[in-house]
Parts: structure tokens; sequence; C-alpha cells
């Protein structure tokens, strides 16, 4: 009997090794779709595009506008006046707030996270129903049913405000991390920490290089939910804050409330969205380490 | 675990606990703390604007829920349309719901974006922004929302949907009964956390509606700030008072979803 390989490309297979597609992943001929539906697919993709996307027109179109009266297409004349407003409001200085409260603010919530969903994981935790819901609470907490009460408690307590913004973030930020550190440890193996140890490392070595190396996308995950929180924050800041921050937020708010400031409202709102996609970016290319493949 | 659990039950517990006290007059900021519900006595005005949250509150999560559904499973096709989706969905999850409230505005305002798109002029533009219908209110959660469940759907489900899908479609199942079989059972989970979650948002949000919204009704949040921040020392316990009532409406909600997963998974 002969064998023959020829129907086999083995380029194909190596590249599909490389990208790990397996049979039954998205995007194979078997549910690809066809006529109607193909065009129907087409559309719907169409249409959702421009659900998502059809909100950042306004910002991109306006940041840009020196004057645009009502029933014009385009904007009549571009320039940098929006950017000269937001600027003259204090732009840099809330985008540097903003940036500084968000690194703060992931700096803590992601190894509080990481700690907590490790503990967890290991299911041998006392009440460790009730502290996962107690952990997962802040998520449905309506913000400004607490920032009410803590708020009080915080300055009857003599806590500085920015003090009090930051515990507040951080709480509402542990959730996100815990929860996705707790997705990571689900498929975490304590063999590769055990191996380490058996070799002889010590519990620091194995931590710094082979643990942390090991979760590193996850952490990046997390600590990238935990800068949302904060850059995104509104309500907080303001309450809890006391106008001792004055974060980029606040002055789209202040901005968004006068009348004529479309574009340094843009402006503003542009340099809010841009900093978090660049994120996003690097993020979602933080790959998992594979032990044992080649780079 | 404590570093996590500590600042999470004093914030959570201290906050809720001193929201409730104020609500029945035992913080009060002078005078003697004395237990009362006259914070509660208005019922006509919690009343209408507990109805008008729950109503923006129901109306958006829905419409999330069905787009995030549907945007779900157009990302795990994994065709070039739905990378493009993915990626747009990504970044309107990124974006803060203030600047959200901020682009909805200009979007749909009668200046806006949308009504010089469909070359309408500014008198005959529905009030979106700041009208009856709290219709630029309601698009801003259902836009970001959406965004959110899809990825929740996509994140929990990418890897195992695709090989059931084509089980389903080897024993000859066709399209719209693999979607409604296969896709929307093995979703179905995830996107009741997620519309849960997103409900519970929604509930509580103070921005958008602050700042797409109308003046009179309010809602919860919007008249809890007002209270807040305005003079009269009767104020702050109403406004706890409101805090009070969204927890608990909140709680409600969560609950019966709650219920409904265990459901799900008996049923399984």
């Amino acid at each position: 009997m002969t064998l023959s390989t020829s129907n086999v490309d083995v380029e194909r297979a190596h590249r599909d090794q490389l990208e790990r597609r397996m049979p039954g992943d998205a995007g194979r001929p078997l549910s690809q779709s066809r006529g109607v539906m193909r065009t129907a697919r087409i559309l719907s993709t169409v249409l959702m595009s421009l659900w998502f996307a059809l909100p950042f027109l306004p910002l991109v179109l306006w940041s840009f506008a020196n004057s645009w009266s009502a029933p014009d297409l385009l904007p009549m004349q571009l320039g940098t006046d929006g950017l000269t407003a937001a600027l003259a409001n204090g732009a840099v200085a809330a985008f540097g707030e903003s940036l500084l409260l968000s690194l703060i603010v992931a700096a803590i919530a992601t190894p509080v996270g990481a700690m907590a969903a490790r503990a967890l994981s290991r299911r041998t935790l006392p009440f460790g129903r009730l502290v996962s819901v107690l952990l997962f609470s802040p998520v449905l907490l309506p913000p400004f049913a607490a920032v009410l009460g803590i708020n009080v408690v915080l300055l009857r307590a003599w806590v500085p405000p920015e003090l009090g913004v930051i515990l507040v973030l951080v709480v509402v930020a542990i959730p996100y991390t815990t929860f996705s550190m707790r997705v990571a440890y689900a498929a975490y193996d304590d063999g590769f920490d055990e191996a380490a140890r058996t070799l002889g490392a010590t519990s620091r070595f194995a931590l710094w290089r082979i643990h942390l190396p090991l979760i590193a996308p996850a952490l990046a995950r997390s600590a990238f939910l935990a800068f949302l929180v904060g850059w995104s924050d509104y309500l907080v800041t303001l309450v809890v804050g006391g106008g001792q921050l004055i974060t980029l937020p606040l002055i789209i708010a202040s901005s968004a409330s006068g009348i004529g400031n479309e574009s340094s409202v843009a402006v503003l709102s542009l340099s809010a969205v841009i900093p978090p996609l660049i994120l996003l970016a690097f993020v979602s290319r933080a790959r998992n380490l594979n032990p044992g493949k080649k780079s | 675990m404590l570093p996590a659990v500590i600042p999470v039950a004093f914030v959570v517990i201290g906050g809720v606990g001193t929201t409730l006290l104020q609500s029945l007059g035992l913080m009060p900021l002078v005078g003697a703390a004395e237990l009362s519900t006259a914070a509660f006595d208005d019922t006509d005005e919690l009343l209408t604007s507990a109805l008008l949250s729950l109503s923006i509150a129901v109306v958006s999560t829905a419409i999330a829920a069905v787009v995030g559904f549907f945007t779900a499973v157009l990302i795990i096709s994994g065709n070039w349309g739905g990378r493009i989706v993915g990626v747009l969905g990504a970044a309107a999850v990124t974006v803060p719901h203030l600047v959200g409230a901020a682009t909805v505005g200009l979007l749909l305002s009668d200046s806006g974006v949308l009504a010089r798109l469909l070359g309408v002029s500014p008198e005959a533009w529905p009030a979106l922004v700041a009208g009856p219908t709290w219709f630029a209110v309601v698009a801003e959660y259902a836009w970001k929302e959406s965004a959110f469940i899809a990825l929740i759907i996509v994140g929990t489900l990418a890897t195992r949907i695709t090989s059931y899908d084509e089980t389903a479609a080897v024993l000859g199942a066709r399209r719209p009964a693999r979607l409604r079989l296969v896709l929307f059972p093995l979703a179905a989970p995830s996107l009741l956390v997620a519309s849960a979650i997103a409900f519970a948002y929604t509930l509580g949000s103070y921005e958008v509606a602050w700042m797409l919204g109308k003046t009179y009704p309010e809602p919860l949040s919007v008249m809890a700030l007002r209270l807040f921040n305005s003079a009269s020392l009767t104020a702050r316990p109403e406004a706890a008072a409101i805090g009070v009532i969204t927890v608990v409406l909140t709680a409600v909600v969560v609950a019966a979803a709650m219920l409904g997963l265990r459901r799900m998974r008996a049923w399984r």
C-alpha cells in the first residue's frame, strides 16, 4: 500500500497551526452564508457598522470646524478654533489629571483584583460565594446612591477629596479586575509554579519569572478595564472630588452645557476617546504566552 | 483577598448604609436625629420619576439586548464584516458615557449632523434631544450598552459556539433554525447577565439623562443630584430617599435576572 500526501497542503496546515485555526473555528465554509442570506449578512454588517460608527462622526467633523451653520452638509470653514477654545478651557491640565487618576486607579485595582481572583479561584476561601457577591456588587449599585452616602462619611472622616475619589473609583473598578482575572485563573495551570519551585526557584523568583509573565495579558486587560473606569467617570469626581479634581469629563460637561461650543466640545471629546483606543490596540495585541512555542 | 474586600465593603455598605440613614432623617446636617419617613412623602413626584427611569432603562436595555445579540452573532461568524463590526463595537465600549452623550447630542439635535446628512431643516426636525420622547437618552444608552452586551456574549461564547453551530449545520439545520435553536439558547445566559448589568447601569446613571434629557419630569438620578446640591435643608434626606428607592429597584431587577438565570441552568 502506498500513502500519498499530495493532497495535504503542508504550508497551509502550518499556517493554520500558527494562527491556531482549528476545524470548526469561525469563518469556515460550512457555516458560510450564500445567496439571499449572504446579502442579508452584508446588509446587516453595514447597518451594524453604521450604528456603532455614526456617533463618532460629529466628533471628527466638528473638531475641525471653525464655522458650520445649520443646513450645510459639511463645515464651511476648517480650522483650529475648537482646539484653541479647548486649550483655553484648561484641556491640557484636565487631560493630565484624568490620565494620572486613571493610572492610579488601574495601578491599585489591578493587583488587588488579581489577588482576590487568585483567592477565589482556590475555592478554599470561607464564605467564597458571599465574597464574590460583595466584590461584584459595585457594578450593580447605582453610583449616585452610594456616592451621596459615602461623600458624607468621607467628609466626616476628613479624608482628602482626591483620596476619596481614588478610593471610590478603585472600588468601582475592583469587580472588573477581579472577574477578568478570575477567568484567567480558571484556565491557569498551577503546575508551572510548582515545577519552578521544585527546580529550586524561590517563591519570589517563581512569581516574577513564571507566574507574572504567564498572566501578563490578563493583567493588561484588567488594568485596561480599571483605567476605563477612572477615565470615564464623571459623577464620583464631581461629587466626592468637590471641585478639587478637574478631569476631562468635567470640562466636557461644562463646555457642553453652554451654547455654541460645539467645536471645543468635539475637540475635548475626541481627546477623551483617543487614549483608550490606543490602549485597546495595545491590549488586544497582547497574546497569551504559549510555553514551548517557537517565537 | 482582604485588600479587595475591605474597600469594597466600606464603600458599598458604608455608602448605602449612610444613604439609608440620611433618608430616614437619622443623619441631618443640623438639628437632632429623628426617625421619620418624611423624605418619602412626595409619592406622586417619586412615582413619576421612578416610572420615567424604569421606562428609559427598559426600552434602552431591550434595544441594546437585541442589537447586541445580533452584533455578537455577526462577530462570531468571523467574516471580515464581523471583524469590522467587532472593532467598531470595542471602540464604542471604550467611549465614556459623558462623551457619548455629548456626541449623540451633536448628532441628533435639530441642527445636528444627522439632520444635515438627511437634509432636514432644523424646523422640521423632531425634538430628539431634550424632547418629550427621551429619544437621544435612549439612543445613547442603547448604543453604548449594545456594544457592551455584544462583547460580553462574544467573550464568553466565541470558542464554544461555532462548533455547535457547525454540528447543527452538518445535521441539516437551516440558518433560522440554527439561530433560534443553537445560537440563542447558548448565548441566552450571558445575554441575560449582560442585560441585567446594562439595566442596572442605565437606571443608576446620571450624566446622559442630565445632558440629553428634558428638565421635567426628571429621572431618579437627576432629581437626586439636583436635591443634593440644593440649598434647602430638607432636600438632603429626599435625595437620599431617591437613592434608596433606586437601590431597591435595581435589587429587584437583578434578583429577577438571577432567578431567570437559575431556571435557564435547570432547563439545561
